[in-house]
């Protein structure tokens, strides 16, 4: 009977260490899964940054051939103005030729508003 | 009644029961670990996504607003070197005109018959701003001729305006390359008027600026007031 007895407890306590496996194996699934989660999460957020950036490379092509666009037009628009202004001047200097010349020619003399018109009397 | 040993078989079945049991408890505690362990794997990935991914957004929207800011200011520079432009090619014509209006004084004085009478107008401007009884008349030595003749005249239309009696010296001190006119100095040497042609021109050239925008080139539109 005593043979049964530690045979019996040979058998339990066998029992008890594949139970302790069976938990041990699942604790270490845990384990790996915390580091999957990692890897898998850093995978992912590559993949997000380059779609971004993928993104981002095409708006800049897009916003450069605006710039040599906005160029273009302000260059033409400026001479259109230039031109503007060369023509106004020639069809008006020669008035304003003329209006200058004509003040510093013709000298109209007044005696200053707070002076009277002494009757002979002499000033200072 | 105390319970009767058991036999060999019923030992066995009982031992088998205990071994199930036992290995039953250790495959669902097992289960339980599994599944937190998903539960968790799900969460950390989505907080490490989420967190990575906000970061990642913050970036390229400061690298965008950077983008925008830098097209801005390019703008703005076209924007202001065109305006230069414009304003450079308007002081060019603006001095040609002045530089055409120089030239021209210059030939004035060959007409006699308009000079004299411009230097007699200019003199008595000279002699009602003076107000002094005598004066000095300095004028180019080709003027000294008809100086004197307009010098008189000039005296005579002061006396007549203001009732003060005037006389005057001549003398040649303006150079040759002067377009003409004459400088009026007090007695005391201490006040000098001059009324030369280049004199007369420079100031209008500063003061007619707002009418000579107006008439080369437009009123403006910006403005918004007048006196």
């Amino acid at each position: 009977m005593a043979a049964q007895n530690s045979q019996g407890i040979q058998t339990l306590l066998e029992a008890e260490k594949e139970a302790a496996k069976i938990v041990q194996q699942s604790r270490q699934y845990r384990l790996q899964r915390l580091k999957d989660a990692r890897s898998e999460a850093s995978r992912e957020i590559d993949e997000y940054r380059q779609a971004k950036e993928a993104e981002f490379k095409s708006f800049e092509a897009s916003h450069a051939g605006v710039t040599s666009n906005a160029q273009a037009a302000v260059d033409k628009e400026t001479s259109v103005k230039l031109q503007a202004i060369t023509d106004a001047y020639e069809a008006n200097k020669d008035a304003v030729v003329k209006k200058l010349l004509d003040r510093v020619l013709l000298i109209q003399p007044e005696l200053h508003r707070n002076l009277k018109r002494a009757g002979g009397a002499e000033s200072q | 009644m105390p319970p009767r040993p058991m036999n060999d078989d019923e030992v066995l079945s009982e031992m088998n029961k205990m071994v199930a049991f036992i290995k039953q408890e250790a495959l669902e505690k097992a289960r339980e670990i599994k599944v937190k362990a998903d539960e968790e794997f799900a969460i950390e990935k989505a907080k490490l996504v989420k967190q990575e991914q906000q970061a990642i957004d913050a970036q390229f929207e400061k690298k965008r607003k950077g983008a925008e800011v830098a097209q801005k200011i390019a703008q703005s520079n076209l924007t202001n070197k065109s305006r230069l432009k414009l304003l450079q090619r308007r002081e060019e014509q603006l001095q040609e005109l002045f530089s055409i209006a120089r030239t021209s004084i210059l030939t004035f004085a060959e007409d006699e018959g308009r000079y004299s009478q411009f230097l007699e107008g200019a003199v008595v401007q000279g002699f009602l701003q003076l107000m002094e009884t005598r004066v000095t008349l300095h004028v180019r030595g080709q003027d000294a001729d008809i100086m004197r003749k307009a010098g008189e005249a000039a005296a005579d239309s002061y006396a007549q305006i203001s009732g003060r009696e005037v006389s005057f010296e001549l003398e040649t001190t303006l150079s040759e390359d002067c377009a003409g006119g004459v400088k009026l100095v007090s007695s005391s040497r201490r006040i000098t008027i001059d009324n030369t042609l280049d004199e007369r021109l420079r100031l209008l050239e500063d003061k007619m600026l707002p009418e000579i925008r107006r008439d080369l080139f437009g009123p403006n539109e910006n403005r918004k007031f007048y006196t």
